[in-house]
Parts: C-alpha cells; structure tokens; sequence
C-alpha cells in the first residue's frame, strides 16, 4: 500500500474509528467534556481534508482512472464474494471532498449551536458514524460494500432525526422515515443480487457488471428505487418535511448536502449502464420532473424555514435527476456540489435569519415588506385554489401512502392478530396492556426489592 | 475418542448435576448462592464445548459449535437474570435446559435425541416452573414431541440401526418418517400455522428461559443433522415446499408484529420471523444459504438473547406492564440498556458493521438464487422486522422523561459487562466476519453435500474437500472444490 493509498484509507475509517473509540468509551462510564469532542472532531476532519489532496494529486497528475485500494475479501463463500475495496476516482473524489469539508465545517457550527445541549454527545457520536458511512458509500469500489455505508447513512438519518427525544413527533417521524428507507433499500439488495447472479460480481472498480438489455433495464429500475427513496423523490418525497424535525446542523448536512444527493451518486455510478436502456433513463426523467414540480409548488405553501428549504432542495435534485437521465454526468456533478454548499449555507443561516428579520421587522415598527408577484396568478382562479390545497397537503403523497400502503398493512396485521386469538382467552399479562400505564411509583424500590 | 466422551459427558453431567443440586436445595450455599453456582456450571460447560471445538476439524464441527453456543448463551443468561428471577428453582431449571439441549446436539442416537428433545420441554409444560397458563405452548411442544416419538419409532420398527451416522441416505422409514420429521420441524420451530404458542410461550411464561428455549433452535438443527443426511433425495424434492412455508412465516409474524403491542410478544414474533429465515436458509440448497442461514442462526441467538433480556430487566425496573402503544421515555433513566436494546435489535435485522449482515447478504443470495421470486419475501420481511424493531425501540425508550421517577435505573455493572461482550460479539463479528463464515462454510458444506449424493451410498463419507487459506491481504480465501470422498 502506497502513500496515497494510505491516505484514502485514512479518510474513510478515521470518522469510524473516532465513534468506536468514543462509544467504548461511554458504555464504559466515560463522557468526554464538550471540549474534547470539538478538538477531536476538528482535528480528525481538518487531517481528512489535508490527507485528500494526495489522493487529488495523484488523479491530476498521474492520469490514472483511479486510486483504488484492495484488502481481498471480506468474505466468501462458494462463488459468491464480497470484495473489500475502497476506490476514488473523478466521481467519487468531489463526493468525498464534499464529505469531509461540510462534516467538519458542520462539525465546528454545531460546537457552537449544540453548546450545553443535552444530546451534545451523541450528536457528535451520529456525525461520526454518519460520515463514516457516507465517506464508504462514496469510495465503496462494490455495490456490496456501498449498500453497508449507504444502510449506516440511513440510520443516523433517523436516529437524529429522533434527537429531540422528549417529543413526540420526531420520534414518530423518525419511525416513518426508517420505514420508507427500508422498503427503498429492498430496491438496492435486489439490484446487487441481480448483479451478481447475471454478471458474477457486483464491483465496479474494473468497470461496471456487463449487463445488457432487459438485465440492466432491470438492474437500473431496482437502483432507481432505492436512489429514489434517499433523495426523497416522488414518490417518497412525504419524508423530507418530517426529516426537519432534527436539530439545524444534521437538517443541513443530511438534507441540503450529502445524504439527499447519496441517490444520484448512486445512479451517476450506473450512469453508463443507465445510457443503455431508454426506459430506465425515461424513469429517471420522470421521476426528477415529478419531483421538481411538486417541491417547488410545495415549498410556496410552506409555513416554515426549514421546510421551504427542504422543499427547494428536492426540486434541486429532482433537476439533478432529469440531468442524469439525459447523460448530462457531469453537468449533474457540478450542479451537486454547488447545491450542496449553497443549501448548507442556507439551513445553517436559517435560525439567525429568522431572528435577523424579527430585528428588522421590529426596527421599522412591524411593517412587513411588500411580496412580489406570483406565476401562479396566471392560472384560473379555481386552478389556484386547487393548487393550493394540493400543495398544502404535500401533494398527498403522505395520504396516498397511508390509504393504499400502511393502512390495508395495518388492516392485514389486525386480521392476523385475530387469527391468532382464535379460540384463546385473553393471557393473564394481555389484560392490562392497553390501558395500565408504567407504574412511575413502583421502581422507587424496585432496586431493593430485585433488580 | 475417549477424551471427547469424557469432555461432553463434563459439558451435560455438570449442569445437570448442579441443576439436581439446586432444586434440591441441598447444601445452605446451593440455597443462598444459585447464580454462583449456575455461573460455575455454565462455565465448566462452556470450557468442556470448547475443547471439544478445538479438536475437531472444520467442517465436521457443527455441533460442537453449537454446543459452545448455547453454553456461551446459558452463562449470560445466569448474569443477566435479575436478582427477582434469580431463585434456585429458576437456576436448576436453566441448567436442566443447558444439559438437555447439548445432549440433543451432541448424541448420535435417535432415542437419546428424542429423550433430550423431551426432557428439554419439561420446563415449559409446568405452570410451576416456565411454563405459560395458555394452553398453546403445551400443544405446540407435545406435537412436536409425539412427532419425533412416532418418528423415531417407525425407524426401530424399520429394523436397523438407531445411530445417526449409520442412518445416513437411507431413508429409514420413508415418506412417513420424512413427514414426521417436518411436522416435529414445524411445531417446535413454530412455523405457519403452528407459530402462536412461541408468542403465548413468551407471553406468559418466564422471559429468559423461555428465550433459551427457543434459541436452542431445535427445529433447524433437526434439519440440518437429521432430516437432509438420512432422507436427502426427498429434501431435494419436497424442501421448496418447506423454504415456502418458512418464508411464508417470516413475512407473516413480521407483519403480524407491525401492530402487537406488547413488548414480549413483539419480540417474540421478530424472533420467529427471523428464525424462519434460519430455515429457509438452510432449505434452499446453496452454499451461500446454508451458510448465510449458520451465522445467522449465531446472530439470532445472540441478539434476541440480549432483547428479551434488556425487556426482563425493564420489567423489573418500570413495572410488568410496558407497553408499546406509546411512548415511554425510559432512555432518560436506562440510556445504556437503551444503547443495547438498539444495538441487539439492529443487529438483528442486518445493520452494516454487525455480523448479521454478512448473515442477512448470505441469506437473501441463497434463497433468492434458489426461489428467485419468493426469495424476495425475505428482504422484504427483514424490512418490516427493522421496522418493528424501531418501534419498539423508540415506544420503550424515547418519549418524555416520566416524573416522578428519580432513581437512575441503568443497567448493573454485572449486567453491562455480559451486555458489552454480546454486543462487542456481533459488532467484530460483523467487522471481521471471516473467522465465523468460514467455519460455517466448511459446515455448510458437509450439509448442502448432504443434498448432492444419491440414496442408498451409506459407505460414502461427504467430506468437504474445501479448505481455507489465508490470503496475502490477510483475508481467508476458499481453495478447491467441494467433491465427494470415498
């Protein structure tokens, strides 16, 4: 292993190995004070951005495709084998230069921001973890090794989601997104499945599984599915608004920036495959019109911040999906990196701007300023109203979800819940369930009594 | 030989000898000092299981690896027990289940295995002891034992041997035996539609125990010792059925537990659904399967071990009746049990980093390369469960503080060190899977052979002629064929 070989390992396992260490350290009875935490993370992501540039040096210099690390397997069995390679090449390095440079500068806001906030160690736990994944997601050299860093993306996704633990509706919230990232992610499995039953491997450090026609067309629909369930495209954009509910800092670097373009990386790495069939390419164009139509008539009608944000985020990508569809790989790349930084910005600013303009509004005696015009005036009246109701009810996309997917689920559950009381008294413990709450009174002495 | 006979009769007398003890209340420490005492025997269990492990060769160890399993998983449980559990009646009982079940794994006589396979159940028919007041689990254990009984009885009436290994492709008894054989499968495994008692069983009976029992995995281990060596031109045949119905239960329970809402129950149907993975697994055929469906029987055991433990410990912390029809944010007061209860149960359902997804890949290649589209139910039922476990997880734990409520009630030093090592166990398990798959390969292999060689060849040894070298990376790499010996 050569230097710059070394340095890409560096970059990708540092943010692991930091959330292990601190793990440990917790469940052994150690909280590091916030000041540790903050020198350790800026350390740990001021080196991973230092140790990028040879890695970007040997690419620009050298005309090489790729520096690509080799560790063997990871496993195998029989035929089937899970490659363990890391691999940056000109797709992968902005992804990961992104990674680095917005977790740290992440990183850094949220010392600040999260400053004597209860969950600032955990926070700071899940960021790890979180670049972590994304960092092996972007330098996988397998779709085997992607889907682990693109599972662990998911779940910091949501357990932050959840960080404001004492509420009711992230925590909920945070369960609903779990769910729609699951069923997607079945999507992905499938896909490498696909890959390595039709094309023997599922790595793409050689070039791409040679898959043709119906295969690939195959193939690039299952991937579509599970980009299209981490980028929150139609139809799976009902999540995005509930993400919001986690502090500022992860709504900025999951959702303006790293964790919402995880679904085009995916397919600009299946981009050549992708230029093969006209039907998957078509998906792709639909699905990021659908999506930048209905972001930007949804974010009009929302009432929040971070929401509108998030809103204009999803219409960003759904263009960055139509550019992927067209081929336009690197026009798309572009347009990923400028988003990112400018909507990181944008959600990192939010909270001081609202309290800029309630400044401003106050200075000037409460006088709100005069809104522009709108394009929606050029429709008719009803259409408007229409527009509206749509709009404000996210398109019902949430509602159509909840009708033809999870309620006839519930139903189904129910039906098998009644099939399994057949002929059954109600057990002894069952009786109290729905209606007898945690005692609060009887563990005062339950530590006496038998723990 | 001698030697090994001494080690497992060390490995089952000793529990069995300290589970006599202490139901008898023998001496005063035996009645003031159970879990020192279970600990110890557990612990000599363990040693004995893991000698014997080391002696034998990859490949011919499947049951020795068992053996250490559960003795491994019996010691943490004699820690884990909370101090209200902790009677001599419910040591005795664990250790009685500890020599029952590596008896089952360890003999090659069809009348010992059943004897074990009954005296196994015994705790559990008795009210008294772990039993449940449902009738169910009752039915469920008598079923499958009258049918291992019948079964076992046509072979001797069938002439012949009773060995095992002398069995082995002749089909003794045939279509009858073989459908037994399944029927004892399905009622002790609790598949569709014989799968309520296992939840009634964790219901209502004691949590821990009841957990042990099922992690003995009886069922799989029926399958993958008895029922593809002795009949594996039937299995080739009719097991797509069986991988059906497995596969079936695996999506039905986990749909089913999308709306239970008691915590022991809920836990008890994502058990289920992923042990029906377990079987799928190893009825599908491939190498990939049947060892995906191996280390994801270690995982399984490991984890829902630790679930059901953490919830027995709430129990005792926060009263008897959790539930999960809202939130309880017992995080506030527990957040280490919390850190484990959500590290086990993603562990469970392939979180990347643990060794269930090396299990989980495994798992869904196998079964879908054998049933490429009902091998999709297991994905599937793998993200529901991922979402019951989330549920569970975020009811219990997260939510608002509850006043009123003042003790830090965290887990016990005792209790978080046996909590580390099961979670530190599926976490570099799932960083460095090798060691464990490859192990499991070369057992896998001895079983999916199993599936290759025609009937009628008893003199025929399926010996894998896969081994194992270390790569110049540093990872294990597979060399040459699996082939049949003479």
């Amino acid at each position: 292993m050569d230097f710059t070989q070394a340095t890409l390992v560096f970059v990708v396992l540092a943010p692991g190995v930091v959330f292990g260490v601190l793990a440990l350290l917790w469940l052994l009875g150690w909280v590091p004070p916030e000041r540790v935490i903050s020198r350790i993370t800026g350390w740990m992501f001021s080196a991973s951005i230092i140790a990028l540039l040879p890695v970007l040096r040997s690419l620009a210099a050298s005309g090489a495709p790729a520096v690509t690390v080799t560790f063997g397997n990871w496993f195998a069995v029989h035929d089937y084998r899970f490659p363990m390679v890391l691999m940056a090449d000109r797709l992968s390095l902005p992804f990961l230069g992104m990674t680095v440079v917005l977790s740290g500068l992440i990183g850094r806001f949220s010392v600040t921001y999260l400053h004597r906030e209860p969950g600032f160690f955990r926070f700071f736990l899940l960021l790890h973890l979180f670049a972590f994944g994304s960092l092996l997601a972007f330098a996988a050299g397998s779709f085997d090794l992607l889907v682990g860093g693109w599972e662990l993306v998911g779940i910091t996704s949501v357990l932050l989601i959840a960080f404001f633990q004492q509420r009711t509706a992230p925590v909920e919230n945070a369960l609903r997104v779990f769910g729609v990232y699951r069923a997607c992610d079945i999507g992905l499995l499938a896909a490498v499945f696909a890959m390595h039953n039709w094309a023997g491997t599922a790595s793409f450090a050689g070039g791409l599984p040679r898959l043709t026609g119906y295969r690939a067309t195959t193939v690039c629909i299952l991937l579509l599915l599970a980009a299209a369930g981490k980028a929150a495209q139609v139809p799976f954009s009902g999540w995005l608004p509930r993400a919001m509910e986690g502090p500022t800092p992860s709504s900025a670097i999951f959702y303006g920036a790293i964790s919402i373009h995880a679904g085009a990386y995916l397919l600009l790495r299946v981009q050549p495959m992708l230029v093969q069939s006209g039907l998957a390419s078509a998906l792709v164009i639909s699905v990021g019109v659908a999506t930048a139509v209905y972001g930007t008539i949804s974010g009009r009608v929302s009432a929040d911040a971070k929401s509108s944000l998030a809103f204009a985020s999803l219409t960003q990508v759904g263009v960055v999906f139509v550019e992927i569809g067209m081929g336009w790989k690197w026009v798309a790349v572009v347009h990923i990196l400028g988003h990112a930084t400018v909507r990181t910005l944008q959600f990192l600013r939010a909270p001081s701007m609202l309290h800029d303009y309630h400044q401003m509004h106050s200075a000037i005696g409460g006088e709100t300023s005069e809104a522009g015009g709108y394009l929606e005036e050029l429709f008719p009246e009803r259409m408007q109203l229409w527009l509206y109701r749509w709009a404000l009810d996210r398109g019902h996309l949430d509602t159509i979800l909840d009708r033809f997917v999870i309620h006839p689920l519930m139903r189904l559950s129910g039906f098998f819940s009644g099939l399994d009381r057949m002929g059954l008294h109600r057990p002894r413990r069952e009786r109290g369930e729905v209606v007898v709450p945690v005692s609060s009174a009887a563990p005062r002495g339950a530590r006496q009594e038998g723990i | 030989m001698a030697g090994g006979a001494i080690l497992t009769a060390v490995a089952i007398g000793v529990p069995w000898f300290a589970a006599v003890t202490l139901v008898a209340g023998v001496t005063a420490v035996t009645r003031s000092q159970p879990r020192v005492i279970g600990f110890a025997a557990a612990l000599i269990s363990v040693v004995a299981s893991l000698f014997l492990l080391r002696a034998v060769p990859a490949g011919e160890s499947l049951k020795e690896a068992l053996m250490v399993l559960f003795s491994c998983l019996t010691l943490g449980a004699t820690l884990m027990l909370p101090r209200r559990d902790c009677t001599s009646g419910t040591i005795g009982g664990i250790l009685f289940l500890l020599g029952s079940t590596l008896l089952a794994y360890s003999t090659d006589d069809l009348r010992i295995l059943l004897a074990a396979w009954i005296v196994s159940a015994v705790p559990f028919v008795r009210e008294q002891w772990f039993g449940a007041a449902t009738w169910r689990p009752r039915l469920g254990l008598l079923l499958s034992s009258a049918a291992l009984a019948v079964a076992v009885a046509l072979i001797a009436a069938s002439g012949g041997t009773m060995s095992i290994g002398g069995l082995n492709r002749t089909s003794p008894g045939g279509m009858a035996v073989f459908g037994l054989l399944v029927a004892a499968v399905v009622f002790r495994k609790g598949i569709c539609p014989a799968h309520a008692w296992v939840a009634d069983a964790v219901e209502g009976g004691a949590a821990i125990p009841t957990a042990l029992l099922l992690n003995g995995h009886f069922g799989a281990m029926l399958v993958a010792r008895l029922i593809v060596p002795l009949f594996p031109n039937t299995a080739r045949d009719l097991f797509p059925l069986l991988s059906y119905l497995a596969l079936a239960t695996a999506l039905y329970v986990a749909i089913r537990a999308l709306t239970e809402n008691s915590p022991r129950r809920l836990l008890a149907y994502l058990a289920l659904s992923q042990s029906a993975c377990i079987l799928a697994g190893l009825e599908s055929q491939t190498m990939e399967g049947v060892t995906g469906a191996l280390v994801h029987w270690i995982v399984v055991t490991v984890s829902t071990m630790g679930l059901f433990g953490i919830v027995r410990l709430l129990e005792v912390r926060f009263g008897e009746n959790l539930t999960v029809a809202r939130h309880l944010g017992l995080a506030e007061h527990a957040p280490r049990l919390a850190v484990f209860f959500i590290v086990f149960g993603l562990a469970l359902v392939g979180l990347p980093g643990t060794l269930s997804f090396c299990s989980q890949d495994l798992l869904i290649h196998g079964t879908l390369a054998s049933h490429p589209l009902t091998g999709l139910l297991l994905p599937i039922s793998t993200a529901m469960n991922a979402v019951s476990v989330f549920r569970l997880f975020s009811r219990l734990f997260l939510g608002r503080r509850r006043t009123g409520f003042t003790v830090l009630a965290d887990a016990l030093p005792r209790e978080r060190w046996i909590l580390t090592a099961g979670a530190l166990f599926v976490v570099f398990g799932g960083l460095f899977p090798n060691a464990i798959v490859a192990r499991r390969a070369a057992e896998a292999a001895a079983v999916e052979q199993a599936f290759r060689l025609p009937e009628g060849s008893p003199d025929t040894v399926a010996k894998p002629a896969t081994s194992y070298r270390e790569s110049t990376s540093g990872f294990f790499e597979r060399t040459g064929a699996v082939e049949s010996v003479p």
